[in-house]
């Protein structure tokens, strides 16, 4: 149980796809899914609002590719590379509940439990809308194929 | 001992909102104090409209991230009351076993990660991990075979896909069933380890109390989470069907969420409140914990919502070794499931770990949703919170301002709530 831990590599789309653009992880995973057959070590899980839960997903995992919305500064719909040394977190946690999350802070924790896997990659897209709406704004639907093809040479790449 | 006080902790905003804590106060007079919520609204209920009772529980699912197989399982609930669907036995105690599954999920992570910080003197889970690790990876563990078995039972960790209306897409099968018995029977002395954590620390439990109306589920035959009519500690009950009558939700001017109160100004939901209506109904190694730890019904300290919690999940995994013997003993079946889609209004509660969850929907002859009325457990905690708040100031305004504010954050935490988890997004600055 908890995912099929005989793949090495997890990809875990985060994000709520009832919140439009939030939920651009879960739809980019599902776009995935169909085409299962193309990545046989990887493993693709729509996370959700998960939160917490990501500790026991990338537990003794050999990579983690995290797509997730994110306000990078940058143009609506723009995709970028990067891992957790690469940035730091501006996002401002009250620690009044289980139901916010940061999850920089997922990763500095699975790293101090020493369960973390040695590569960690995140693909961040910058919204263009996040308001209550079950499908993705105009911006991002047009770059689905961008979004796809950018991961995908991450996961097909050994070297990467 | 200065007796001003001038606390704003502010959280505010409006695509994750958190609550505001705002407290003034001269010469030991308290002049203001609020708990104000600034999340902004997300009218779940339009989102339904126009959506076929198959696909309700899934959309709502996505509501939480913490309490998405409560969801899932009151919307289902709500489906077949309006459409008039009976369950079988089986999938009455499947459901059971699932939402336990959740309680535990959530009662580890709130405890863990969110209180024990409080308990240990420190800012969040991060600064724990090194300080005392052991415990930190215990709640890992015990997290952990709480979300393996949502997994089985709900075919994924969070935002459960085998619910729906009348059954379930699967059931385990007899081997997983066993599997999982001898899993929660050896984590019980992970829960061992996380009762002598707490215990070790419950001197740091603020006393404080204020008599409050608790209200939550009853049944008969056991301790309730799943299923009941609506009870208080003020001696009031209501069939579930008139739910709205208890909530009565109002606006109030601090709070963008919906406040609720039914017979004083305010009432509280949660693990405290189930353990205030339904001690009797606690399994005997449950009553023993509350015991040792000092938690008796009747409690009012808002506090001991966390030791409740604690009493929950010995409850929870006791319980649910009884409900695994009793599928395996009467052995698992196939069903099918054949649901007509019909005119009909249905409303159902669970307990969500945080309290007393309602839904009400409308289904048209087609079976597609008309309308929709939800009601989720902080919302009917916020004006108590507002209550304790006014209360306790005044008592401790001479800790003075860090003690004061530590407490009102620590008192927040108590009530584990779930302010907003509609988003989850990333916030970064490039630093390479």
């Amino acid at each position: 149980m908890i995912s099929d831990i005989t793949r090495d590599v997890i990809v875990l789309g985060l994000g709520n796809p009832l919140m439009s653009d939030e939920g651009i992880g879960g739809f980019l995973v599902e776009r995935f899914l169909s085409r299962q057959q193309d990545y046989p070590q990887v493993e693709f899980l729509d996370a959700g609002t998960a939160g917490m839960s990501i500790l026991h997903l990338i537990a003794n995992r050999k990579k983690v590719v995290f797509i997730d919305c994110a306000f990078m500064g940058a143009e609506p719909g723009s995709i970028k590379k990067f891992s957790p040394e690469d940035v730091k977190s501006v996002k401002k946690l009250a620690h009044q509940s289980l139901h916010e999350a940061d999850l920089l802070k997922i990763i500095e924790i699975s790293r101090k439990l020493g369960s973390s896997p040695e590569k960690i990659v995140i693909f961040g897209i910058e919204p263009s809308e996040i308001k209550l709406n079950m499908g993705l704004s105009k911006t991002l639907t047009a770059r689905m194929d961008d979004y796809i093809a950018a991961i995908s040479d991450e996961l097909l790449d050994e070297s990467k | 001992m200065s007796k001003n006080l001038n606390i704003n902790v502010k959280h505010l905003t409006r695509v994750e909102g958190h609550g505001n804590i705002v407290v003034n106060a001269t010469e030991g007079k308290v002049e203001n104090v609020q708990w104000q919520v600034p999340e902004a609204p997300r009218f779940f209920e339009a989102m339904v409209r126009g959506k076929s009772y198959e696909d309700i529980q899934i959309i709502v699912s996505r509501i939480c991230g913490i309490c998405s197989i409560s969801h899932s399982l009151v919307a289902t609930k709500a489906v077949e009351k309006a459409l008039g669907i009976e369950v079988s036995k089986q999938t009455d105690i499947v459901r059971r076993l699932l939402h336990y599954s959740e309680q535990m999920q959530s009662h580890v992570l709130h405890i863990g990660y969110l209180a024990a910080p409080d308990f240990f003197g420190v800012k969040s889970v991060v600064p724990l991990v090194s300080i005392a690790k052991d415990a930190v990876l215990t709640i890992v563990r015990a997290h952990r075979i709480a979300n393996e078995w949502s997994e089985l039972l709900g075919g994924r960790i969070t935002h459960p896909v085998t619910i729906k209306p009348g059954g379930f897409t699967r059931f385990p099968s007899e081997q997983q069933l066993r599997e999982l018995k001898q899993t929660l029977t050896d984590a019980v002395t992970d829960l061992g380890v996380i009762v002598d954590v707490v215990c070790s620390v419950a001197d740091k439990i603020p006393a404080f109390e204020r008599e409050t109306e608790y209200v939550s589920l009853r049944e008969s035959a056991m301790y309730s989470f799943y299923d009941g009519e609506i009870v208080s500690t003020d001696g009031h009950t209501c069939d579930v069907s008139k739910w709205e009558s208890v909530a009565n939700e109002y606006v109030s001017p601090q709070s963008t969420a919906k406040w609720a109160k039914w017979h004083r100004g305010s009432y509280a939901v949660g693990a405290l409140a189930r353990f205030n209506n339904n001690y009797g109904q606690l399994v005997d190694p449950a009553k023993a914990l509350a015991e040792k730890i000092g938690l008796k019904q009747g409690c009012c300290n808002p506090y001991m919502n966390t030791v409740a919690q604690l009493v929950e999940c010995v409850e929870i995994v006791v319980t649910s070794l009884n409900l695994i013997d009793e599928l395996l003993s009467a052995g698992l079946s196939e069903e099918k499931v054949s649901v007509k889609p019909k005119a009909g209004i249905g409303s159902a509660s669970v307990e969500a770990p945080r309290g007393i969850l309602f839904h009400k929907y409308e289904f048209d002859k087609k079976g597609i949703c008309t309308a929709a009325n939800l009601c989720i457990p902080t919302n009917q905690n916020h004006a108590n919170i507002q209550m304790d708040f006014e209360k306790i100031v005044p008592e401790i305004i001479d800790e003075g301002e860090d003690s004061v504010r530590q407490k009102l954050e620590m008192l927040v935490r108590s009530y584990d709530p779930c302010i907003s988890c509609s988003a989850h997004m990333l916030n970064v600055q490039f630093v390479k």
